[in-house]
């Protein structure tokens, strides 16, 4: 399967400030790539680079086989880009913005068009500038889906809607979602959760990871032993243990590298004495919160190197 | 071409008002700009306009229209190049399938439909108002535009496409005017070397080259800030470029110093026992400014000189010793029969007061261009307008009653005449109906146009009417009284032609400064 999107070492400097750090990843061709991180973690940034509205300081990104810094004209007559904080043409209404936007694209779907007026309601004799956000992000989604593009990169496309504009938006993504590959960013886990397929974490400009969704649920375990007497935890516990926490003779912690009967064995090595074991799976928060605390943690060491060093 | 036309198109749906704002304004100048040639010649009938005495008519609003239609064009340009701008990031157009080259084509196609056409078609009316036949200056009309497209057009086009939006635009401009009057001001008070950035043949081709690179790089690439340092990189070969850091090199190219034995083409000495001495004015600070009369001889017949610089330098008996940079002299004529003339140029006041008690030796290096008499016309002055042959179309001053002709006024089309001599006799009393003699009434002359070559002059209006001031038109004895033109009266205009430049000089030994006259304000001495 070809990589729709597939960055390596891409970073991003403003003067002083790294907005990203050599953030490797790759979209598979059918894929609905969430790329979620907080606010500043620099979704935008990654986005825009691919976009090749900024140029990346170092690092290659290929979008639709093409180097993104290369990325122009025609080249966007496979792409859709929605963004939350895009200038429209206000003065336009929406049906002319659709007549306007038309000839530019040669696989326009006026059929499609028209079905998309009519799923999101678009009022078309009114200027984009008197419509409410989440009509206007509407009308923009619109705009963008109706000529069938390959790919379709959306920055925090549901970003202050309310609930019923942003599942109408999804629904009308999700019918596009066979023919297209979806790249969308997010600081809302709960709202990607149901229908991306693969998920990335950025965090302060650094792509923590990046991987299909079922795999990382997969991976992912909240693990509970009850020991029969109190003891410390043992000091060789992996690395890939994440957030431990130790009561009197209960341990417990997430295991971002579960593996079935082989993470049992080698529990029972460590914890000769658990009485016994609980292996949960849990949600994509708790995985991302537990991803997120051990990120901080290991950057803020990684920075206290630094400035020891 | 179909995407070019797309946008084309919708920039023409947006922006009608400013369209028709630009349209109204090229309107109301080829309706109202014939008045300044009108009024010259005596006409005050504005055209539709009705009578409007006063400066009004004449040329305030005319004048006020060839500004605002350049502003006019500044809001359709800022306005039609931000509706898809090149800086920022959120802009909608970027992420869709616009091809920079047709992007280009379609801002292209709407300045022509929408700025250039309508000056054209502007121009060649105004021209068919004067008089002149459009098709007849067809390079000068293009020229024209060439002119008009690096001194106005490529410099907004290309601040405009640095700047994200009006206010941006409008700020950067302003503070780029600031930096002119400042570097004029400085210039003025510091380098008297100094010339400010105009009619030279570096400035405008910079302009226009680096100019036209900002605007291609930004559509091409939007490298903002490569594009501002262009920009930046302009300005200051501009200024380098006003500063004429290698004048005296230029003016020993373009004025060579005659070979040994060669003669001189004037002989130029102090007039002593003029009926006005010299005089010296404080008008500056630090400068003085020195007139000296001169008597002048040796012009050979059929030629004239024009002196355009001077340069000074001044050596005290007590070793004293000052020098000057290059000076203009507002342009002096020296013709066969001319017999005195003055000589004008600044000097340090520091040395002016510490030498003025005590005599000086004056060495002059004069600027001269020779000029050859070319065509003569003699034309009896008609009632009306009347064209001059390679020169323009001409009429007699009436005066508001058009009881009698004050003077002759003339209009140009496109740049000014060729350097002409202009002489005609003035007549104190009524005319009367027979034809004035030819050697009756005292004899008027001028000096109009220029030894440039350039098929235009910028303009936004085609039409040249500079005033053309005949000397002796008033009776200096007794009450001042305005001598007329009677018709019939010669009227004899004779073109020059450049035939070559140098250098001349000549010493003035043990001169004796005046003491200076303080002026106030504006340069009116206190005596």
């Amino acid at each position: 399967m070809n990589d729709m999107i597939r960055t390596e070492n891409l970073s991003k400097r403003f003067r002083s400030t790294s907005a990203l750090n050599e953030a490797t990843l790759a979209v598979p061709e059918g894929a609905i790539y969430a790329l979620v991180g907080a606010n500043g973690a620099g979704k935008t940034t990654l986005i825009k680079l691919l976009m090749n509205i900024f140029h990346p300081t170092s690092g290659h990104a290929r979008v639709i086989g093409i180097e993104c810094r290369h990325l122009a004209g025609k080249d966007f007559q496979r792409i859709g880009y929605v963004s939350e904080n895009q200038d429209m043409p206000d003065w336009m209404t929406v049906e002319a913005m659709l007549d306007y936007l038309r000839p530019f694209y040669p696989l326009w779907d006026g059929a499609l068009e028209q079905q998309l007026v009519r799923q999101f309601d678009l009022p078309l004799k009114r200027k984009l500038k008197h419509l409410s956000r989440g009509m206007r992000m509407k009308a923009a989604f619109a705009s963008s889906l109706a000529y069938r593009p390959k790919l379709i990169v959306l920055d925090e496309p549901f970003s202050g809607l309310d609930p019923l504009v942003r599942d109408e938006i999804i629904e009308g993504l999700l019918d596009r979602a066979p023919e297209t590959t979806i790249f969308l960013s997010s600081h809302d886990l709960a709202e990607i959760e149901s229908f991306a397929s693969h998920v990335g974490y950025l965090e302060q400009g650094r792509l923590l990871f990046s991987e299909e969704m079922s795999v990382l649920s997969d991976r992912f375990r909240e693990i509970t032993i009850t020991l029969r007497a109190p003891s410390p935890v043992p000091k060789n516990i992996p690395p890939t243990w994440l957030q431990v926490e130790a009561g009197d003779a209960v341990i417990r912690f997430v295991d971002s590298n579960f593996h079935g009967q082989a993470t049992t064995r080698e529990l029972a090595e460590i914890f000769p004495s658990a009485g016994d074991i609980s292996i949960e799976p849990i949600p994509l928060r708790s995985i991302f919160l537990a991803l997120a605390k051990t990120g901080r943690m290991a950057l803020r060491k990684t920075d206290e190197g630094k400035a020891e060093a | 071409m179909k995407q070019i036309l797309h946008i084309f198109a919708k920039d023409c749906r947006h922006f009608w008002p400013e369209i028709l704002i630009s349209l109204a304004l090229v309107g109301a100048l080829v309706r109202i700009y014939p008045s300044t040639w009108l009024s010259n010649s005596g006409n005050y009938a504005v055209a539709g306009g009705g009578f409007l005495p006063g400066m009004l008519d004449a040329g305030f609003f005319a004048a006020l229209l060839t500004v605002l239609v350049p502003v006019s064009w500044w809001l359709l340009i800022v306005r039609v190049i931000h509706a898809e701008a090149l800086v920022g990031d959120r802009q909608f157009w970027i992420t869709r399938p616009y091809e920079w080259k047709k992007l280009v084509g379609a801002k292209a196609l709407f300045l022509v439909v929408f700025l250039y056409v309508p000056l054209l078609t502007g121009q060649c009316l105004l021209l068919l108002r004067a008089g002149f036949h459009p098709l007849s200056f067809v390079p000068g009309l293009l020229f024209n535009v060439l002119l008009v497209t690096a001194v106005i057009v490529l410099p907004l086009l290309a601040i405009t496409t640095v700047t994200a939006t009006f206010a941006r635009v409008t700020m950067t401009l302003l503070t780029a005017l600031v930096c002119f009057i400042g570097y004029v001001v400085i210039s003025l008070y510091l380098w008297d070397n100094a010339t400010i950035p105009y009619r030279d043949h570096v400035s405008l081709p910079l302009t226009f080259c680096f100019c036209g690179v900002v605007v291609v790089l930004q559509y091409a690439s939007r490298r903002v800030w490569v594009s501002r340092l262009v920009l930046a990189a302009l300005s200051i070969l501009l200024v380098l470029t006003g500063m004429n850091v290698s004048e005296s090199a230029d003016m020993r190219r373009d004025y060579p110093r005659a070979s040994a034995g060669q003669e001189a083409p004037v002989q130029l000495a102090l007039l002593r026992d003029a009926p006005h001495p010299a005089t010296a004015y404080l008008n500056r600070s630090k400068q003085v400014q020195v007139s000296i009369p001169l008597q002048v001889s040796g012009v050979a017949e059929g030629y004239a000189l024009l002196s355009s610089q001077v340069k000074v330098s001044a050596d005290a008996a007590n070793g004293s010793h000052w020098n000057s940079a290059w000076q203009g002299l507002n342009n002096q004529y020296y013709l066969p029969g001319t017999s005195e003339s003055w000589i004008n140029f600044q000097m340090s006041r520091a040395f002016f007061d510490q030498v003025r008690t005590a005599p000086v030796t004056l060495h002059f290096t004069v600027a001269l261009t020779r000029v050859q008499a070319g065509n003569v016309r003699s034309i009896p002055l008609p009632m009306q307008d009347f064209s001059v042959p390679d020169f323009g179309i001409c009429s007699p001053h009436a005066d508001v009653f058009r009881s009698r002709f004050l003077g002759v006024a003339c209009r140009f089309a496109l740049h000014q005449p060729k350097l002409t001599y202009i002489r005609a006799r003035w007549m104190d009393n009524p005319c009367s109906a027979s034809q004035p003699g030819l050697e009756t009434g005292v004899q008027g002359d001028a000096w109009i146009g220029s030894l440039d070559s350039s098929p235009a002059d910028f303009a936004i209006a085609p039409v040249w009417s500079p005033s053309i001031a005949l000397s002796n038109g008033a009776k200096m004895e007794g009450k001042p009284e305005s001598r007329y033109l009677c018709p019939g009266t010669p009227v004899t205009f004779t073109q020059y032609n450049p035939v070559g430049r140098t250098q001349y000089d000549f010493t003035i030994p043990d001169f004796r400064f005046p003491s200076y006259q303080p002026v106030s304000g504006v340069g009116v001495a206190v005596r």
